[in-house]
C-alpha cells in the first residue's frame, strides 16, 4: 500500500463523522412508522437516485464483476446496458410509479407488504419476509466480507476487528436513523463513488493513450488469452466469447441475464420507489440514475477489461497473472499500481462507501421483512403496536446472522452469493410482483403459486442441476450418487432461465383457472 | 469502431452511453410531469 496509513486513517474518519451526522438527522426525523420504513413517503428525486444506485452498486460489483470483466473481457458491457435500461428505465418509469401509487392506496411500508396486501394474502407477506430473512444474510455477508477487506488492507486492522467494526458503525445508523438515515448517507455514498469512478475512467484513458488507442491495444491483445479460458470460448478482450460456449453461458446466463432482470425484483431496491411523494420525483430520479450507474458499471467493467493492457505494458502479463490468479485482485492490483497516490485514497473511500451503502440497506430490508413482515403481520397478525422495536430487533438478529457468515463462510460459496440471491429474488418475486402491478387478473392463488413454484424451483436448480453451486455443496452426490441431476449444458444455465420463466407460465395458468379476486379489492388497489 | 472491430461490443459500448443519455432526456422532459398525485399521502 502506497498510501500512509495516517492520512487514510483521517479521511476515514472525517468520512465516518458526517456519516453518522446524516444518520442522527435520520434519528430526529423519524417520528411515525413510515418514517422509520419508508422515509415518510417525501424523499428528493436527488435522494432517491443516488440511494438507489448506491445500494444496487455494491463493492463486489465494483471489484469483483470489475475483475470479471478483467478476466472475460468487455462483453460484460452487456451487463451495464441491462442495468442501466432495465435497472434505471424500466425499474423507475413502470415499475416504480405503480409501486408508489400502490403502496399509499394498500397503506403498505415494505416489498413484503405490498405484494401481501395486493393479493390479500398474509402467506405472501409472512413467506417473502422469511425468504428475505434468510437469504439476504448471505448477500449481506459477502458485501461484508468486502468491506471489511478493505478496511484490514488499508488501515492495517485485523480482519475480524474489521468486520466487527464496520457492522456496528452501519448498524448503528441503520437502527436508530431508520431508512431515512439509510437514504441520506447512501446519497453522500453515492456521491463519493460517482467522483472516484469518473476519475478511473478518466486516468486509465489518458495513460493507455486514448479512448480508440486503448482499445485497439486490448483487441491487440486476443493472441494472449490463456489456454483454459481459450478452451472455455474466450476470444479476446473486445470480442464476445464464443456462441454458445460455457464462457459464453455464464457471460450471458448468470451475468448479464441473472443480475439485468433479477436487480427488478430486489426488496431492498422496489421498496424505495415507495419512499417518494409522487410520480414526478421518479422522473426526475431517471435523470439521475441512468448516468449514475453508467459511471458504475461501465467504468467498472471497461477498466477492468483495459487493465489488461497496463499490466501488459508495463509488467509483461495479462491482469488476472498480475493478480496472481484471482479476479477479485485485478481492481486493486490495478488502482495501487497505477494510480497517483491522492486517487488510491479517494477510490478506497468510494469502496468504502459501496460497501457501506448496501450494507444499510440490506440490514434496514432484512430487518423490516423478519420483524415487520414475518413476525408482525404473519405470526402476531399484526396486533402489536411496537412495530419499530420488533423491526430493530429483527434487524439486531438478521445483523448477527450476517457477521457469523462473514466469518464462516468458505470462498467458494461466497463468490457466488450476489448471483445467487439476484437470481432467488427474480424467481420467487419477479412474476408475482409484475402480476400485482400490471395485470388485474393475477390472483391470490396464482401468486402464491408463482411464488413457491419460483422459490422451490431456483433452489432446486441451484442444489442439484448447476454445476458450480451442486459441486461444492455436494448434496446431489450424497442423494442420488452424481454430481448433477443433469448434465451437458444445462449444468451452465443459470437457475434464473428456468425458474423464472416457470414461475411465470405458472403464475398465468394457476390465475386463469382459478375464480378473480374481488372486484372492489383490485379498483382499491389500482386507485389512482 | 472506437478499436473495437466485433460489433457486438461496440454495440454494447455505445448502447451504454445513448442508454444513460436516453435517461437524462427523459427525465429532463418529463420534469414537472406526475405531480397530480401529490395529494395522496
Amino acid at each position: 500500500m502506497a498510501v500512509s496509513t495516517p492520512v487514510l486513517g483521517v479521511i476515514v474518519l472525517i468520512y465516518l463523522m458526517v456519516i453518522f451526522y446524516l444518520g442522527w438527522i435520520g434519528y430526529k426525523r423519524t417520528k411515525q412508522t413510515e418514517d422509520y420504513m419508508v422515509a415518510g413517503r417525501n424523499v428528493h428525486p436527488y435522494i432517491l437516485a443516488l440511494s438507489y444506485g448506491a445500494t444496487f452498486i455494491s463493492t463486489s460489483a465494483i471489484v469483483g464483476f470489475g475483475g470479471a470483466a478483467g478476466s472475460l473481457g468487455m462483453g460484460l458491457l452487456w451487463l451495464a446496458f441491462m442495468t442501466i435500461v432495465v435497472g434505471i428505465f424500466v425499474a423507475f418509469v413502470f415499475y416504480g410509479s405503480r409501486t408508489r401509487r400502490m403502496g399509499v392506496n394498500l397503506k403498505a411500508v415494505t416489498f413484503p407488504e405490498l405484494l401481501g396486501r395486493r393479493f390479500n394474502s398474509r402467506f405472501i407477506q409472512g413467506f417473502s419476509g422469511a425468504l428475505i430473512g434468510v437469504f439476504m444474510p448471505l448477500y449481506a455477508g459477502i458485501v461484508l466480507i468486502g468491506g471489511a477487506r478493505f478496511v484490514e488492507s488499508t488501515l492495517s486492522v485485523n480482519y475480524d476487528i474489521a468486520v466487527f467494526i464496520l457492522t456496528i458503525i452501519v448498524a448503528a445508523y441503520v437502527i436508530t436513523g431508520g431508512l431515512i438515515a439509510v437514504m441520506y448517507t447512501d446519497a453522500l455514498q453515492g456521491a463519493i463513488m460517482f467522483v472516484g469512478m469518473a476519475i478511473l475512467l478518466i486516468l486509465t484513458y489518458v495513460k493507455l493513450g486514448g479512448i480508440t488507442a486503448a482499445h485497439a491495444a486490448l483487441t491487440a491483445m486476443s493472441g494472449q488469452v490463456p489456454e483454459g479460458l481459450a478452451a472455455g470460448g474466450h476470444l479476446g478482450w473486445t470480442v464476445m466469447p464464443a456462441f454458445g460456449s460455457p464462457i459464453w453461458w455464464t457471460l450471458i446466463s448468470t451475468l448479464v441475464l441473472g443480475v439485468g432482470i433479477g436487480v427488478l425484483a430486489q426488496p431492498q431496491l422496489a421498496v424505495r420507489f415507495m419512499t417518494v411523494k409522487n410520480t414526478r420525483a421518479l422522473n426526475r430520479a431517471v435523470l439521475v440514475g441512468g448516468p449514475f450507474i453508467l459511471m458504475m458499471t461501465g467504468v467498472a467493467f471497461t477498466v477492468g477489461a483495459l487493465s489488461n493492457v497496463y499490466f501488459m505494458n508495463t509488467q509483461g502479463v495479462i491482469a488476472i497473472v498480475a493478480a496472481n490468479g484471482n479476479t477479485d485482485l485485478i481492481i486493486p492490483e490495478y488502482i495501487n499500481s497505477a494510480m497517483p497516490d491522492i486517487f488510491v485514497i479517494l477510490f478506497m473511500l468510494a469502496l468504502l462507501a459501496a460497501a457501506m451503502s448496501t450494507l444499510s440497506s440490506q440490514f434496514h430490508t432484512m430487518g423490516t421483512a423478519i420483524g415487520h413482515d414475518f413476525y408482525r403481520q404473519y405470526l402476531k397478525k399484526g396486533e402489536l403496536g411496537q412495530t419499530i422495536n420488533i423491526t430493530r430487533a429483527g434487524m439486531a438478529f438478521t445483523i448477527i446472522i450476517s457477521v457469523i457468515l462473514a466469518y464462516v463462510l468458505p470462498i467458494s460459496i461466497i463468490a457466488h452469493a450476489t448471483a445467487i440471491f439476484f437470481g432467488l429474488c427474480a424467481s420467487a418475486f419477479l412474476p408475482m410482483y409484475t402480476g400485482a402491478l400490471f395485470w388485474k387478473r393475477m390472483n391470490r392463488k396464482g401468486a402464491i403459486a408463482s411464488m413457491l413454484t419460483g422459490t422451490f424451483a431456483s433452489l432446486f436448480w441451484l442444489v442439484l442441476v448447476h454445476g458450480k453451486e451442486a459441486n461444492s455443496l455436494g448434496i446431489s452426490r450424497f442423494l442420488f450418487g452424481v454430481d448433477t441431476l443433469l448434465t451437458g449444458t444445462w449444468t451452465i444455465i443459470d437457475p434464473i432461465l428456468v425458474a423464472t420463466p416457470l414461475a411465470f407460465i405458472v403464475a398465468i395458468m394457476v390465475s386463469m383457472l382459478t375464480r378473480p379476486d374481488p372486484q372492489d379489492h383490485i379498483e382499491k388497489c389500482f386507485k389512482k | 469502431m472506437l478499436g473495437i472491430e466485433d460489433p457486438w461490443i461496440w454495440m454494447a459500448y455505445i448502447l451504454c452511453f445513448i442508454s444513460a443519455i436516453g435517461c437524462m432526456i427523459n427525465g429532463a422532459l418529463k420534469w414537472n410531469e406526475g405531480i397530480e398525485e401529490e395529494e395522496v399521502h
